[in-house]
């Protein structure tokens, strides 16, 4: 029970909560100082040394005189986090509570650090809280803080799943359901109103989860039970000390490797259920104001001061980014009618008939309108032009003539 | 090698310094760009000059006219030389490259899709 005990102040994840525990533990492992040193490997250095410690070792030790100095630490370390603080003073407050409650003097040492968590001894939570507290074992993993609190938000979050079906003021059927639980306990009575204190604490968390008042969620995680981690991997100490075959000593620096894994262990990132932190509207109207569609002004703007300030290319990015401006590369993806958009809303007929062009300025008769006539037929064929391209050879023509009057005259041509 | 390079709105001719691989390959360029203008009134008179409907005296001429264009202006003087050697013999038409040069990169794995024969 006490190893369970250990094993939640532990997996608390708060570094001064872990300093406590240092303290609690006999001095006689190397590994504390280490582990109180290095930060990443604390808590799972702690763990180990939960694992393989004697419970009957922390009958022995006091903490009276172990807080004050670890207080002094704790002010010194420069790993404090505001919520450690709030948590360390809370847990510091509870010391007094605890220890008025005569019944747990034996745990004195343990229990004043976590102030008033309890610990799960029946498995008559088991069939209740069966998720609860596998997502808080996942949870307690975890090295950050907020992942902490995230993690334990999600425990509440589930909570509500299950809370969902209760009203106001406990369901009738949870009731029976408890009691009926309870009966199979030997302390019947004392079973059953534990039990529907915790149903009633849950639904008050989850209530106040709801309201999204998160403050005094460290009076609520105090409260909380916590379970036993079903399967231990990897019991091995981080710290352990290695011995090479010629008897030098090294230890595996894991680094941050360990823990990494461990929160890839988790499995699903994002809760399933909402936090309600932030409300969806805020966030988007104050980007889209801001960045409001560039205006041509602003392009231009934009397109001297590139022209100004940068003229050689740094990389050879940049260069054949100015070789696609100049025209020297072709963009991509390619696009075979680049310089050609306009040409898609020209309609058909306007490449085709092209006669309506031969009206004026040309004969009617006789071989230069012959000749004009093969050229309209060669241009309505041609895919390649666009229409602008077209009436510039046909203007073209029309000038030649007209300047080649003369000519044509002399050579009998009809020019009517 | 600095060579003038035309300016095509203002026909002014300014003094560009950059590298091609020769002298040759700048004249090719140069070939090139001109070729590019002319196209168009090159092709018209072509047109005029290659039919059998129109008078001989106007044929004739449209001959003298084209041949009063620069000489440049015509396509045919455009020689496919190798982009990078300026190469005008053994020049593969789609990689611009001569045989020399494809087979440096392509045995150096520089060109995708390119694998020595066996079969």
């Amino acid at each position: 029970m006490y190893r369970i005990l250990s094993r939640a102040v532990c997996t608390a994840r708060n570094h001064h909560l872990c300093v406590y525990e240092c303290y609690v533990l006999p001095v006689k492992y190397d590994d504390v100082l280490r582990a109180f040193t290095g930060a990443n490997t604390l808590s799972t250095c702690i763990i180990r040394q939960c694992e393989k410690k004697d419970v009957s070792d922390q009958n022995e030790t006091t903490t009276k005189d172990v807080k004050p100095e670890v207080e002094a630490k704790a002010n010194d370390g420069g790993e404090t986090q505001q919520q450690g603080d709030g948590k360390v003073e809370q847990v510091l407050s509870k010391p007094s509570q605890v220890k008025s409650d005569g019944a747990k003097s034996g745990k004195e040492g343990l229990l004043d650090l976590l102030g008033a968590m309890k610990v799960e001894v029946t498995n008559k939570r088991k069939l209740k809280n069966l998720k609860t507290k596998q997502s808080f074992e996942t949870s307690a993993q975890y090295k950050s803080k907020p992942a902490a609190m995230e993690s334990t938000i999600s425990m509440f979050q589930k909570a509500t799943v299950q809370a969902s079906a209760k009203s106001d003021a406990l369901d009738p059927d949870i009731v029976a359901a408890a009691s009926a639980a309870a009966a199979t306990l030997p302390n019947q009575s004392q079973a059953e109103s534990e039990l529907l204190k915790q149903l009633r604490q849950r639904k008050a968390l989850t209530e106040a989860q709801k309201k999204g008042d998160i403050n005094n969620l460290g009076d609520l995680i105090a409260d909380m039970k916590v379970g036993k981690k079903p399967a231990r991997q990897n019991a091995w100490p981080a710290d352990q000390i290695r011995f090479d075959d010629d008897g030098q000593g090294y230890t595996h620096d894991r680094g941050i490797t360990g823990e990494l894994a461990n929160i890839r262990k988790r499995r699903n990132v994002f809760p399933t259920k909402r936090l309600n932190i932030f409300s969806p509207t805020t966030d988007q109207q104050g980007g889209e104001s801001a960045l409001a569609k560039p205006t041509l002004w602003d392009m231009d703007f934009a397109n001297e001061l590139s022209l100004s300030a940068n003229q050689m290319p740094r990389n050879g990015f940049e260069e054949m980014i100015q070789w696609t401006k100049e025209g020297k590369l072709w963009q991509y993806p390619i696009n075979n009618e680049i310089g050609l958009e306009d040409e898609a809303s020209v309609p058909f007929h306007e490449h085709v008939f092209l006669e309506k062009h031969l009206e004026e300025g040309f004969p009617r008769q006789g071989p230069v309108r012959h000749f004009m006539e093969l050229v309209v037929a060669g241009l309505s064929r041609n895919p390649y032009l666009t229409v602008q391209q077209k009436k510039e050879h046909i203007s073209w023509f029309r000038d030649y003539f007209h300047q080649k009057k003369d000519v044509l005259s002399e050579a009998d041509v009809d020019l009517s | 090698v600095a060579y003038f390079a035309l300016g095509s709105c203002w026909n002014a001719v300014a003094q560009v310094r950059s590298y091609y691989v020769d002298w040759r390959m700048l004249r090719d360029v140069k070939r090139r760009q001109m070729a590019f203008e002319y196209a168009h009134e090159r092709i018209r008179i072509n047109a005029l000059r290659k039919n059998t409907i129109l008078p001989k005296e106007l044929q004739e001429i449209a001959d003298k006219e084209i041949a009063a264009l620069p000489r440049d202006s015509c396509p045919v003087r455009i020689r496919n030389r190798c982009v990078l050697t300026s190469r005008p013999r053994g020049v593969k038409r789609k990689w611009r490259l001569s045989r020399i040069v494809f087979r440096h990169l392509a045995d150096h794995n520089q060109m995708s899709g390119i694998l020595r024969a066996r079969w």
